[in-house]
């Protein structure tokens, strides 16, 4: 795979990553507390932005680590059969996004363990700093593994074919575009939007974003399938 | 105010049912207000307005479930604020 081609998966890996909903859902009730709470608007903009680090520094540790992991177990040409599993695990997700994602019910509810919903809930409530807001912006990526683990293990795989230089472009590249959504909401609270503004725009477009997303992973994997598998079976 | 003699069933059932406490549907709608950038003040009133009616509309119940309860305070909500109603009822199905 040639470089633009490598960005370009990475790229739009991030994009599907970025239409993920669980950071924004987090993002958006915790903006709702903090405010509810009648905290300066500072403390806020403190609290929200140290959630976007959270999250942000959290998918760059993420993607490096699998990087780091394939890169040790294949060097940087992985075999096409873990190829097939990747593209495999790809299909598979985005069919579940478009089946499971939100939960059958008004609001954006969203079909991940409810005991990790109401985790993230409780703890959210009980924010009350910067630091929590970082380590609340950390679990709520975790907390979305199961969909965000596809895209990114497509990413690692595509990064370390990747030279060195291009590498730290291709985490850049991945860790910007996923958080675009978070940056959206992150802007919006700060710049004094009303939140059931923001909340009744995610809750009119839930079908929409969900079907993008699980279609963005199908159409990934098959441009993968085809110039990993396909493609290197002709070289 | 007096506090109204109301048992209130928690979600789900699982957790013990509690008296209704004026206050923190108070706290709640204030809240609900504030985080769509009303200013204090108004919140209060607000708030005032609809404990009034939701605690009329407990005088002749002596237990209601709190998602009833929540239903009602929106339903009161949404007519003094509408974008506060939709977040306050929005609030257990954002995550």
């Amino acid at each position: 795979m040639d470089t633009i081609s490598s960005l370009a998966v990475i790229a739009l890996a991030a994009l599907v990553h970025a239409s993920f909903q669980l950071s924004v859902s987090v993002l958006t009730l915790l903006s709702g507390h903090a405010l509810g709470a009648q905290k300066a608007r500072m403390r806020v903009w403190r609290m929200t932005t140290s959630f976007v680090i959270g999250a942000g520094v959290i998918t760059l540790l993420l993607l490096s680590f699998i990087a780091l992991l394939f890169n040790s177990l294949y060097g940087s040409s992985a075999p096409s059969s873990v190829w097939a599993i990747a593209c495999g695990l790809l299909v598979g997700v985005g069919i579940a996004i478009w089946l499971f994602y939100y939960r059958h019910q008004s609001g954006t509810s969203l079909w991940i363990p409810r005991s990790m919903a109401h985790y993230l809930s409780d703890r959210t409530k009980a924010t009350k700093d910067s630091a929590e807001s970082f380590g609340l912006g950390l679990s709520s990526v975790f907390g979305e593994i199961l969909f965000v683990g596809a895209p990114l293990i497509v990413s690692g795989l595509v990064l370390v074919q990747l030279s060195p230089g291009l590498q730290i472009v291709g985490l850049l590249l991945y860790t910007l575009i996923s958080m675009l959504g978070l940056i959206t909401v992150w802007v919006l609270v700060g710049s004094g939007h009303s939140l059931s503004t923001i909340q009744k725009w995610r809750e009119t477009n839930k079908s929409f974003l969900q079907f993008a997303g699980g279609g963005g992973l199908i159409i990934l994997s098959f441009f993968v399938y085809v110039s990993q598998i396909l493609g290197g079976l002709g070289s | 105010m007096t506090e109204l003699a109301v048992d209130i069933i928690k979600r789900g059932g699982r957790r013990p049912s509690e008296r209704y406490s004026h206050d923190k549907l108070h706290a709640s709608i204030v809240a609900a207000c504030l985080s769509v950038n009303t200013p204090a003040g108004l919140a209060e009133e607000i708030a005032d307005a609809v404990c009034e009616s939701v605690a009329q509309w407990l005088t002749v119940r002596p237990e209601v479930t709190s998602d009833d309860l929540r239903r009602v305070a929106a339903r009161h909500l949404t007519a003094h604020h509408p974008d506060a109603a939709y977040l306050y009822e929005q609030h257990r199905i954002i995550i």
